[in-house]
């Protein structure tokens, strides 16, 4: 029974901070345009089916907050109040403190801690200020007025003050996790339940009776001051799974009629129902099935006529408010492209992926040794049967991985809070542009990217824009602009985070640098060199150490965490008109189309989307490192030398001219052994600080391949022939250049 | 307990390592899990050690071995062990003596280690395995402070087996993933700069 306790729990929690997700979203949208009902609508929706699972799990604390909130959205959505600033940061907040609750449930205390029941208190204070405010101005309440309006035209009033609910619980009820009694309890809080009748007719017989199944059905007769939509709430849950009537209370004879006959139980038998429940009276059920007798020929003849929709039957009878069926049909649209979009959604646990993808990563290995003893046994069947095989398990492979890709959208989206509330801290306008939201990467990557991107979003709206005055002044529009962006390049994901603030300020950044001893004056470093400074640790330019940022840890931090995700990050920026910052990300784990080198007895394999050419080249041997591809000057990197492979390299070498971030090199290798698809598998905690290499692959022949990092590779040797010319011009003087590692100078 | 790869060549390792884990299976199975009095004992470079039977997965001949480069001399290289990328360390360079010649009865122990709560399978290079043995624990003497010429913090205990000293090794240290990231750590991982630091590193925990 716990167990069921907590698997509920935990899907209610996931399911909840998804709501809160949406609300969130939701309240961002709404200050942009306040008067989008829709909108208003599905925040109060994502708060109501909180507080309505919170009743389910039956978490007291998340109930009572989320009610207070809830009040003020139903003020909201009825227009009692007007949509403001205050209005949606305090929700916004109210947000904020749901997710803290959800993390107290999660910690499996029973209540909140005193600073998160202090800031509950605070908050509901505040709400409570607003909905008073409403309370006060808007005279007579709004349930009085609900009321009023529904007329009845003729078939004899039944005479009644309650409201009358047909409930049949749908089979799948239980098996959902919904405990019908509960939405019985909690529609008992509404008002005073006067009488209430158990439909068990739908029970099989005990044979064919499935103790999972819910075959039950109420009639209720309930007292309240509550509207129908209110009422038709409390069933929200279970919504889309019960039949669900419901009469007002001096509902005509008629309307008793119908909902009998409509209901799938005997119409008798229901009837006594009815009246045993206090809706009816035995006389006016009779009286009621006469006149319906005799109505149904004349209907018969109508039927010809094209069918009006039932809502606006309703409507003309004015037995329902014109918006009560507005609400009611726009709900089923939601309903329905909700439903759409789960049913594209299932839910698995990460690890049962990864296992999955683990298993069809060793089906690829082990379908490709089968191919290749195949091929030697030339047995054209086995070949062909085999050939089949590698195709299917090619495109298992390909969908199983494409499992773990997610897009990257869900984690820009949450910046468009951070940008909302860090601007308004600051009194600057700046708006997010997000762009590349449906680039996918891996689950992992996406998991530990927001941090980074936190830092740097937070930076450029810190540092990067300028004040409204600033930037008017210099002829820009006073609304600052920072950019989200993501496309998939060579083989990376290149995520980018722009502004078209200030820009970094060369002069300042050399002289903290050299002030910090990072660099030594007499250094000559390149414009880029000297603003990439900036993320060396220690490093902050900002004068004053605002609450955001300007630390000096910042940077130097996020280019850790990025290099902790084997990526490298990057920042160009012009004087006065932005910067960009350049996060340049590998796929860890992905499909990748590689192409096979080998050194020696050694095979290697290059991501293929940075492959540009191959070229054969015979005497390479020679003290330079550089050759005249087609007039251009392409350097070229000696694996053999770099990765210090012993043996004698052979007469014809082969160049394999890679291409990454708009930069060229060559790889000098033995032979080419063409391309193939590989899964790659991340090296482990041991080769966590290796460079140059990004994974492993397992071949066909069992034995595992080195996946080069071609960009890494380029900056190791680049980083050591800068370290040797540095080393020889400090060295030279003093002993011979025999003291560099002969590493170095086989790079240089 | 332990699991043996069947490997299509006749292999004089296998015969052994078979024996022996297959006896140590019979025993453990009765003992507590806690105080490991089971040894696996193997040689390197003419010496025995033995680390607790707990942590050995399995031994496998050694074979297929793909080198990393820019790693230092300790870490040998990565095999595939069915479908997962296992790094082999080859524990005498680790000790800070030459690296291993490859012979007929070399094999690998795959060893469990853990970095925190993550497992790790990493792989043991060492010259030939030779039994299992139970090691009583008014057996075992404390390491010596110096003269084994292995770090002391390597040493769990000195076993003794037939009037002789078998070196009990402590493998989680041995193995410290965190300490083999340090020694491979930054720019130091380019070429010949990664062993050396390592040897320095060596030398100054074993003066």
């Amino acid at each position: 029974m716990d167990e069921l306790k907590d698997e509920l729990i935990s899907v209610y929690v996931q399911e909840s901070r998804e709501q809160l997700d949406e609300m969130e979203d939701g309240l961002l949208r709404l200050e942009q345009d306040p008067d989008d009902a829709d909108n208003i609508n599905a925040i109060f929706r994502a708060a109501h089916t909180i507080k309505g699972g919170s009743g389910v799990i039956e978490c007291g604390f998340i109930e009572q907050f989320t009610h207070r909130v809830e009040n003020l959205l139903d003020a909201l959505r009825n227009g009692e109040i007007a949509v403001s600033g205050p209005l949606a940061t305090l929700l916004l907040e109210c947000c904020d403190h749901m997710r803290s609750l959800m993390d107290v449930l999660v910690a499996q205390k029973s209540s909140p801690d005193d600073e998160v029941q202090v800031r509950g208190e605070e908050l509901g204070n505040r709400l409570q200020i607003f909905i008073d405010s409403v309370r006060a101005a808007t005279l007579p309440p709004v349930a009085a007025s609900d009321a009023v309006e529904v007329e009845s035209s003729g078939g004899g009033e039944v005479n009644t003050d309650s409201w009358h609910i047909s409930v049949r619980f749908g089979q799948n009820v239980l098996r959902g996790g919904m405990e019908p009694l509960s939405f019985l309890r909690f529609l008992a809080s509404l008002g005073e339940v006067v009488g209430i009748e158990t439909v068990p007719d739908g029970i099989p017989a005990a044979a064919e009776m499935d103790p999972e199944s819910c075959y039950l059905g109420f009639e209720i007769r309930l007292k309240t001051t509550a509207s129908k939509i209110e009422i038709e709430r409390v069933f929200d849950f279970v919504r889309d799974d019960c039949e669900l009537r419901i009469l007002p209370p001096h509902s005509k004879l008629d309307d008793y009629i119908l909902l009998i006959q409509e209901l799938p139980e005997d119409t008798m038998r229901l009837g006594e129902m009815l009246v045993r429940c206090g809706a009816l009276t035995q006389s006016e059920l009779e009286r009621g099935l006469i006149a319906q007798q005799q109505a149904t020929d004349a209907t018969a003849e109508q039927e010809a006529a094209p069918s009006t929709p039932l809502g606006e039957i309703l409507v003309g009878s004015k037995l329902v408010h014109k918006e009560v069926v507005d609400a009611a049909v726009a709900r089923q649209t939601q309903v329905t492209d909700k439903k759409a979009r789960d049913a594209q959604m299932v839910r698995v646990q990460a690890d049962k992926l990864d296992q999955l993808i683990d298993l069809v990563g060793e089906l690829v290995i082990a379908g490709a040794s089968a191919n290749l003893i195949a091929l030697k046994s030339r047995h054209s069947e086995l070949l062909e049967a085999t050939s089949v095989l590698s195709r299917l398990v090619e495109s298992i492979r390909d969908s199983a991985l494409q499992l773990r890709m997610v897009q990257i959208g869900d984690t820009f989206t949450r910046f468009n809070r951070v940008v909302r509330d860090v601007s308004k801290e600051l009194g600057k306008e700046i708006e997010l542009s997000i762009s590349g939201a449906e680039t996918e990467l891996d689950k992992s990557v996406v998991e530990r990217i927001g941090d980074p991107l936190m830092h740097l979003v937070r930076n450029s709206l810190d540092h990067g824009i300028e004040p409204a005055d600033v930037r008017l002044a210099r002829g820009k529009p006073a609304c600052g602009r920072v950019s989200l962006n993501a496309f998939h390049d060579s083989g990376s994901i290149v995520i980018q985070v722009s502004d078209d603030g200030g820009g970094l300020n060369r002069e300042k950044i050399r002289a903290k640098a050299i002030e910090r001893e990072l660099i030594q004056p007499t250094d000559p470093l390149s414009d880029h060199e000297i603003i990439n400074l900036i993320f060396e640790p220690g490093f902050s330019t900002a004068d004053q150490v605002s609450k955001l940022s300007g630390r000096g840890v910042g940077m130097d931090v996020v280019r850790r965490n990025i290099q902790a995700l084997r990526g490298t990050v990057d920042v160009a920026s012009v004087e006065g008109q932005g910067s960009t910052f350049t996060i340049r990300l590998p796929l860890t784990l992905a499909i990748i189309d590689g192409f096979l080198v080998g050194i020696g007895r050694a095979s290697y394999v290059i991501p293929l989307d940075s492959v540009v050419e191959c070229i054969e080249h015979k005497n390479l041997a020679g003290e330079r490192n550089f050759l005249n591809l087609r007039g251009e000057a392409l350097p070229f990197i000696r694996l053999r030398d770099l990765f210090e492979i012993e043996g004698q390299a052979p007469a014809r070498e082969s160049i394999v001219v890679v291409q990454f971030g708009g930069q060229r090199a060559g790889i000098v290798v033995d032979q080419l052994m063409g391309e193939f698809q590989t899964v790659i598998k991340p090296l482990g905690r041991v080769f966590a600080n290796l460079r140059g290499i990004s994974g492993s692959t397992i071949l066909g022949s069992g034995e595992v391949a080195l996946v080069l990092d071609v960009a890494a590779l380029v900056h190791i040797v680049t980083r050591a022939e800068e370290e040797c010319w540095l080393m020889y011009r400090h060295v030279a003087p003093v002993s011979s250049a025999a003291s560099i590692p002969p590493a170095i100078l086989a790079g240089t | 307990m332990g699991q043996i790869v069947q490997n299509q060549a006749p292999h004089p390792v296998k015969a052994a390592a078979t024996a022996a884990l297959a006896r140590s299976t019979a025993i453990v199975a009765g003992n507590e899990r806690e105080h490991p009095s089971q040894y696996l004992t193997f040689s390197l470079a003419g010496e025995m050690f033995a680390l607790g039977i707990l942590n050995v997965k399995e031994i496998i001949e050694y074979g297929h071995l793909t080198e990393v480069p820019m790693m230092p001399a300790f870490v040998r290289g990565v095999i595939n062990l069915r479908g997962s990328v296992v790094p082999v360390i080859d524990l005498s360079a680790r000790f800070g003596s030459k690296s291993t010649e490859v012979t007929r009865r070399t094999c690998i122990i795959i060893v469990e280690v853990f970095d925190g709560e993550v497992r790790h399978d990493i792989g043991v290079l060492v010259d030939a395995v030779s039994e299992v043995l139970e090691i009583p624990g008014r057996e075992i003497e404390p390491p010596p402070s110096f003269g084994a010429r292995i770090r002391a913090d390597f040493i769990a205990g000195m076993g003794k087996v037939d009037g002789k000293f078998v070196i009990i090794l402590n493998i989680d240290k041995v193995l410290s993933v965190e300490e083999i990231t340090l020694l491979t750590s930054g720019e130091a991982a380019v070429g010949t700069g990664a062993a050396g630091a390592a040897e320095i590193a060596m030398a100054c925990s074993t003066a």
